[in-house]
């Protein structure tokens, strides 16, 4: 009963969910295949590279959390830190595959 | 012949500019075509009757009135909803009132439900017909030779699928032919997709996918299959339950904003 009446007082608005996804799912897809290129051209190789992925996306949610939550994730998704943290990974795990994959052939055999 | 380092091949650069740029650039064209093509073939919907247009409002009307009911008091919310139990169970709004109690439409006959078939049997075939037609264009120009070297291991098992049409023994898996190039691309372009064309494009076949699998969520709440007259007498029975769990929201909004002053 107290979630709900805690619901009643700050309702979750749906508009204003889905517009907050669509922005951290834009910026992790353009992030994706950023990422690749410089993993690529570093020349990373088989683990190094997809720990590479995971650290930068971590501390491009961590600036995200701080400069686009003013600090205060939790009061703009359901889940705080985590939600900025995990969402969409896989689908930008596949571009980053991608791109890398393309500049470490490019760059240097 | 293992090196520890692993197998190197020297390729010639042009390579590159004439094979995998090629293909990447073919299959974000057809991405693009196929959103726009999905757009262009999709037909008008059908312009409903008045009563078949106030039937669903109307149901829909009661959704709201149970989903909202705590933002008004208690007495509106109850005359409210007095209102609307004895329309619905008296049958004001029924689109053909002598049909209640037949069984529901069958879809394949009723024309609404033809609509929504064809839309989605459109958009599967957009999907199906570029994506064999590359893949036939692949095999016929790029197979018989490795091109790409993955940057991370796999197992021996991979070997036949990715390096189609180089049946070496000892080549590393990692080295893959134009194929697993294209399939790299048809999973990896998403993100791009995602970004030139917005956010709901028909090239993203990943999304598409589960949204066949959850049909409910997208059809239409009075399509074929439905009886309205049970909906009508479910939803009077929830608007009952729900006016009985009132709990007006400004109750102690007088402490609550004493409290963040």
């Amino acid at each position: 009963m107290d979630e709900e009446h805690e619901l009643l007082i700050n309702p979750v608005v749906q508009e204003s969910v889905l517009h907050n996804t669509k922005t951290i799912s834009d910026l992790r897809s353009l992030l994706s295949s950023l990422l690749g290129i410089a993993a690529g051209t570093l020349g990373l190789e088989s683990y190094a590279g997809f720990i590479f992925y995971f650290v930068m996306s971590a501390f491009t949610s961590l600036l995200m959390g701080v400069f686009l939550a003013g600090g205060k994730p939790k009061e703009y998704f359901r889940g705080g830190w985590w939600d900025l943290l995990s969402s969409d990974l896989i689908g930008g795990l596949a571009g980053y595959v991608l791109t890398w994959t393309l500049f470490l052939g490019l760059v240097g055999v | 012949m293992a090196q520890p380092q692993g197998q190197m091949i020297l390729r010639d650069p042009a390579l590159f500019y004439w094979i995998l740029i090629p293909i990447t650039v073919v299959m974000v064209l057809t991405g693009i075509l196929r959103h726009y093509a999905t757009i262009l073939l999709q037909s008008t919907p059908k312009k409903q009757d008045l009563k078949a247009i106030r039937q669903q409002h109307n149901l829909l009307r009661g959704v709201n009135l149970r989903t909202n009911g705590n933002h008004i008091s208690l007495d509106s919310m109850v005359s409210r909803k007095n209102f609307l139990v004895q329309q619905y169970q008296s049958g004001a709004y029924l689109k053909n009132p002598e049909a209640v109690g037949q069984p529901p439409v069958n879809p394949m006959t009723d024309p609404a439900g033809m609509d929504q078939m064809m839309n989605m049997v459109k958009g599967n075939m957009a999907m199906i017909v570029p994506q064999t037609l590359i893949m036939g264009w692949i095999n016929a120009f790029f197979s018989g030779f490795v091109i790409l070297k993955l940057p991370f291991p796999l197992t021996i098992r991979f070997k036949s699928m990715l390096q189609s049409g180089v049946n070496t023994r000892d080549l590393d898996v990692r080295w893959v032919s134009s194929l697993s190039w294209y399939f790299l691309n048809l999973f990896g372009l998403r993100p791009v997709f995602t970004y030139i064309l917005g956010n709901d494009n028909a090239a993203d076949q990943m999304s598409q996918q589960m949204q066949q699998m959850n049909p409910g969520s997208t059809a239409n709440m009075f399509g074929p299959g439905q009886d309205p007259n049970k909906m009508y007498l479910a939803e009077a029975e929830n608007l009952e339950v729900a006016a009985g769990q009132h709990e007006y929201v400004l109750e102690g909004i007088e402490d609550r904003m004493r409290a963040l002053v």
